[in-house]
């Protein structure tokens, strides 16, 4: 009798424990389904360089709307990238430039330059948050993230704007300051494009950026609008990508804050 | 409470100008102090206010005195373990150019990090919006100001105003106005906000920050954050919470307080003597009324109980009404302190509520009524002490007993030898045993002030009597027979005058010693300066201008200036750098301590410092000591190699050569470029190539040695422009003691100026003689408060050398200003002597004879 039961508990344990192990490894596999998948459409949208003319309007909670243009150069991808971003227009805002330093273990480091004072400004770390010259984006929503600078959790699948996507829960590693506690990410199935990203603080979602008219340029997928919306305050910017150019020759030397104090 | 009621009310309604001039005493003493102390408070309330209300959710500031610091100060800071968020800081005061405006409040942010310490309210609601923060960050003419500043002046988003700038007057476009906040009421809603680095363009303020603003990281203390950031930064710079600003800029006006606090206390005391002449009185009126209580039965306590009882009521009515009055005054006063604050030190202040502080007031109204009570405690005590049989005799109460006065005159000796002792122990070695011979001095002069009036009085009678024979010798004989009754008033006019003598003298020799100081050591042709104030320090000068104005015809050499206050011992003291190698060609004045040559070689080669005389006597410093100099670039050590006379700053200057300064500052731009002509050289000519060279690029003002000269000179004025309101004091209480005396005195002679009447007395020859009495008070007070002052002037003198400004100041008795008090006191005493000598003419000659 004894020797029964206790068979009969090994057996339940070995279940139970071979249940729980593969729930394990069903919830490992799903963050690394989840990662791999963010890794994929990194991949996917890797380029030496990239070049476009932007157009941005903000929508302010009034309905006034307010239009500028910048040109954007990026030298590399993701957490190994330059940016520069120089507005264009209106008049009163052309020449201010930003140049984004991206990093695959940290934070960006970024600079803004004025023409008409001719002084460069760091843009410090503790000020990342807040809003990027009354858009809605964030200086750190300018930055371009690394895979590796977040851990990942696959929420299952959704649609988005009638197109299938995989539901991703991002959260920044401990490594990695941010205003966010956690993102969640729709990526296409078919395109692995990024269609939508929520930011939350704790448990609000304070920003919504939406990817739509997404096309195939040189191979890469690219949303070639991008609007951010602001859910506290109620306003929403959009951001339209035009003559986006990938893999073009750009001057390593552009990318430096001499550079930008010379043009 | 019975006897309040049925014994002192109908004698102060019977009596009720009598009252109020009682009243009138402790009204003026208490009006003074809470005028002058609410002024006080007021102007350091409001520059707390304003820091308060500018430092927002700022937990620790980042200082390094008036200089401020290089840029990348801000990135260590930032990355300090214990600080959520830093930002930098610059604030600089511009003339409006509105009329009736006055001073705008700049202040300088990095908007892309400010408002994580600073409510801006700036897109919220409906009020108020900033039209764009990227135009407003790129075009350098961008401000926001406050809804309030905004909609006085007619201005909305889009509106154009001009302010001066280190490139002359620029306009500025406004593309924010903020709604009201607490920010918003900072300098009384004369705010405005600029992009930091357009301001430091726009005032030539290179590559530094005034200071930097943190908020602590959720978990850490502010002590951990002020150690930390401490042991990063060094010596030289402070941190600390806002409210220390408003510490330094309290320990700045220390020196003016001290004054006010003077004052305030010497119009209690003369308060206090009126008060004591007007019971001292009123126990000689009642002395019928004190024998018929006391022989109905009432104990000796009660009737002590009874007139400082009634000294409580009217101390207490006294301090209410003065109270009210000094807070009426209090905003005329707050005006001119701020006024005085922004020409001498350069601070800008709108002090445009009054800081009432309940405690304040309640103290004054304590103090009023204790001082009311311990006036009454003589008379008191007196009226309580006197047989009934003998205060029912009229007349000889008045007189001085032979015995008191030996006690009195016993009593001054001693205080008086004690006092002198005292002087033996200079102040510096030992305060306590100094203030204590000065109020012992005071005390023995109090004390000898009956017996001096009443020897005055004899020696003064015969000069009486020979002008007009009637009615000055019975003005003589009124006041030789009633000491009592005359004494209290010329006491209070002694102190009175006494205190405007010293502070009269203190002025007088002050000008005198920076007259003699200009003419030695400032003796530049001409002044260039980036403001018409040249004690305000917020837009600069580079350094390449020194080059660019050698180069006009005319000049001969430039001397460029940069001075700062610093915190130096918890003190603020000026530091000024200079070419110390071409002040040495160029001064002609010799050093109090060192030798001259070796004290300007060794400063040159920044091997040594040169400290003003001020600033050595006020921290106790000499020749060859070393100092210790926080800066940002490190801690300077050096030793003092020369003592000047330097009043540059009241606290205390330190003089360096420039190349130190630029070391250890990493500051290189300049405050005043002085100008030095070539023989020959028309100042008028050189001084419109100047203006000329920089017409449309730069804002320059050029000042001639005699205009600026003149301005300090005006700034010294009003320094000492209490000494204005010492002497209003001083005539107030002349007319208030006087008329107080004339009417108890016209009540006591009642019956002798109605026989003289009866006897065919004409009314002019009874007016002339109350007039000669009051103008025979006038002289008695002027004679001894003259004397009295001459002795309150040394310790004046001697508090001003060692505690307060450290200047040392030659005695001088001011002849000048005394010889201006003479026909003001004696006009006084005749103003005083009109409704009196009026009322002596028209009362009743029946009555008169009928008193008794």
């Amino acid at each position: 009798m004894n020797e029964r039961r206790c068979s009969h508990t090994i057996l339940f344990v070995a279940v139970v424990s071979s249940f729980l192990a593969g729930a394990d490894v069903e919830v490992l596999r799903a963050a690394e389904d989840a990662r791999a998948i963010v890794a994929e459409a990194q991949r996917r949208t890797d380029a030496k360089s990239q070049r476009y003319e932007g157009v941005l309007q903000v929508f302010d909670a009034k309905g006034k709307i307010s239009d500028k243009r910048w040109t954007f150069e990026r030298l590399g991808s993701h957490g190994q990238s330059r940016v520069v971003l120089r507005f264009v227009a209106p008049p009163e805002v052309k020449g201010v430039a930003l140049l984004i330093v991206n990093h695959p273990d940290r934070a960006s480091d970024q600079w803004m330059w004025t023409p008409a004072i001719e002084r460069d400004r760091r843009i410090a770390l503790q000020d990342r948050s807040t809003r990027f010259f009354g858009t809605d984006f964030s200086f750190e929503d300018l930055e371009e993230r690394d895979v590796n600078q977040n851990d990942y959790a696959l929420l299952g699948e959704e649609s988005i704007d009638g197109t299938p996507g995989w539901k991703i829960q991002s959260t920044p590693k401990q490594t990695r300051s941010s205003q966010y506690t956690r993102s969640i990410v729709w990526i296409r199935t078919d395109s692995y494009a990024v269609a939508r990203i929520e930011n939350y603080v704790k448990d609000k979602l304070v920003r919504r950026l939406n990817y739509s008219d997404i096309q195939n340029i040189q191979g890469i997928w690219t949303a070639r609008q991008l609007e951010m919306l602001d859910l506290t305050r109620g306003s929403r910017t959009r951001l339209t990508l035009e003559k986006v150019q990938y893999n073009l020759p750009l001057d390593d030397e552009a990318f430096t804050l001499q550079a930008i104090r010379r043009q | 409470m019975i006897l309040l009621r049925l014994i002192s009310w109908p004698y102060f309604r019977k009596h009720i100008l009598r009252t109020m001039l009682t009243a009138a005493g402790i009204v003026l003493g208490v009006a003074v102090f809470v005028g002058m102390h609410t002024a006080n408070q007021s102007v350091l309330a409001a520059f707390s206010h304003t820091v308060d209300r500018i430092a927002g959710k700022t937990e620790l500031q980042v200082t390094a005195g008036e200089t401020g610091f290089g840029e990348d100060v801000l990135e260590n800071v930032q990355s300090a373990s214990t600080v959520r968020v830093a930002v930098p800081v610059i604030e600089a005061v511009v003339d409006s150019n509105i009329k009736g405006q006055g001073n705008l409040l700049i202040l300088g942010v990095d908007m892309t990090g400010d408002r994580s310490l600073r409510d801006y309210d700036l897109e919220s609601g409906d009020e108020a919006v900033i039209d764009d923060p990227l135009v407003f960050l790129a075009q350098p003419d961008s401000l926001i100001v406050s809804k309030e500043f905004a909609e006085k002046n007619g201005l909305a988003v889009g509106s154009r105003l001009p302010l001066g700038t280190a490139e002359g007057e620029r306009r500025f476009t406004i593309r924010g106005v903020m709604k009201s906040s607490g920010l918003t009421s900072a300098f009384g809603g004369n705010l405005a906000i600029m992009d930091i680095y357009a301001a430091q363009k726009m005032f030539g303020r290179g590559r530094t920050f005034d200071r930097i603003d943190l908020a602590v990281r959720p978990g850490r203390t502010i002590a951990l954050a002020e150690a930390e950031l401490g042991a990063m930064l060094g010596p030289g710079f402070r941190v600390e919470p806002p409210s220390g600003r408003g510490q330094q800029f309290e320990a700045m006006l220390a020196a003016y307080s001290m004054m006010v606090g003077i004052s305030s206390l010497f119009a209690l005391f003369i308060g206090m003597f009126i008060i004591y002449n007007s019971f001292a009185i009123a126990v000689t009126q009642r002395r019928s009324e004190i024998g018929i209580l006391r022989a109905l039965g009432a104990t000796r306590g009660q009737i002590r109980r009874l007139f400082l009882g009634e000294s409580a009521v009217t101390g207490l009515v006294g301090s209410l009404g003065g109270a009210a009055f000094g807070l009426l005054i209090a905003r005329g006063i707050a005006a001119s302190i701020g006024a005085l604050i922004s020409d001498v030190y350069g601070v800008a202040q709108q002090a445009d509520e009054l800081a009432t502080s309940p405690a304040l007031l309640l103290g004054a109204i304590g103090i009023g009524v204790m001082t009311s009570i311990v006036a009454a405690a003589i008379p008191a005590y007196q009226a309580a002490r006197v047989d009934p049989v003998q205060a029912l005799q009229k007349g000889k109460y008045q007189v001085l007993s032979a015995g008191e006065s030996r006690v009195r005159v016993a009593a001054a000796a001693i205080l008086g030898a004690i006092s002198a002792a005292c002087l033996v122990i200079p102040l510096d070695r030992s305060r306590p045993v100094f203030y204590t011979g000065y109020v012992l001095a005071i005390i023995a002069a109090l004390l000898l002030s009956p017996l001096l009036s009443l020897a005055l009085a004899r020696t003064i009678r015969p000069v009486l009597k020979w002008i007009r024979p009637v009615e000055g010798a019975l003005a003589a004989d009124s006041l030789i027979q009633s000491p009592r009754r005359t004494s209290a008033s010329v006491a209070a006019l002694m102190l009175s005058l006494a205190l405007v003598v010293a502070f009269a003298g203190m002025a007088r020799a002050s000008y005198d010693t920076i007259i003699d100081w200009m003419e030695s050591t400032l003796n530049p042709d001409l002044f260039v300066l980036p403001s018409q104030n040249i004690v305000v320090r917020t837009i600069r000068f580079p350094k390449t201008m020194g080059p660019e104005l050698e180069a006009i015809p005319g000049v001969e050499r430039i001397q460029m200036v940069r001075d700062a206050r610093i915190v130096f011992r918890e003190t603020p003291v000026m530091v000024v750098a200079v070419e110390i190698e071409s002040v040495a060609q160029t001064t002609r004045r010799a050093p109090l301590a060192g030798d001259r040559d070796d004290m300007y070689r060794r400063a040159a080669a920044g091997e040594g410092l040169i400290v003003s005389d001020n600033l050595a006597q006020l921290q106790r410093l000499s020749l060859g000591d070393v100092l210790e100099i926080p800066a940002p670039a490190g801690l300077i050590r050096l030793p003092i190699v020369g003592i000047v006379v330097d009043y540059s700053d009241q606290q205390g200057t330190i003089l360096m050569d420039r190349t130190l300064f630029e070391r250890y500052w990493h500051d290189d731009t300049v405050n005043v470029l002085r100008v030095f002509l070539k023989p020959g050289a028309a100042v008028p000519d050189v001084r419109q190539r100047i203006l000329k060279r920089y017409a449309g690029t730069r804002q320059v003002f050029v000042l001639t040695n005699g205009e600026l000269k003149q301005y300090i000179l005006k700034i010294t004025d009003q320094w000492f422009g209490l000494t204005s309101v010492q002497i209003a004091v001083a005539v107030l209480v002349a007319i208030l003691g006087i008329v107080n005396t004339l009417t108890v005195s016209i009540t006591d002679r009642r019956r002798e100026l109605g026989v003289l009447r009866a006897v065919g007395g004409l009314h002019g020859q009874v007016r002339r003689t109350i007039w000669i009495e009051a103008l025979s008070i006038g002289c008695l007070g002027l004679v001894l408060g003259f004397a009295l002052g001459a002795i309150n002037l040394y310790y004046i003198l001697q508090i001003v050398h060692h505690d307060i400004a450290g200047m040392r100041l030659a005695y001088a008795f001011p002849t000048n200003v005394v010889l201006t008090l003479v026909p003001t006191i004696l006009t006084a005493a005749f103003v005083a002597a009109i409704w009196p000598a009026e009322s002596a003419v028209h009362g009743s000659l029946v009555e008169a004879l009928e008193y008794e």
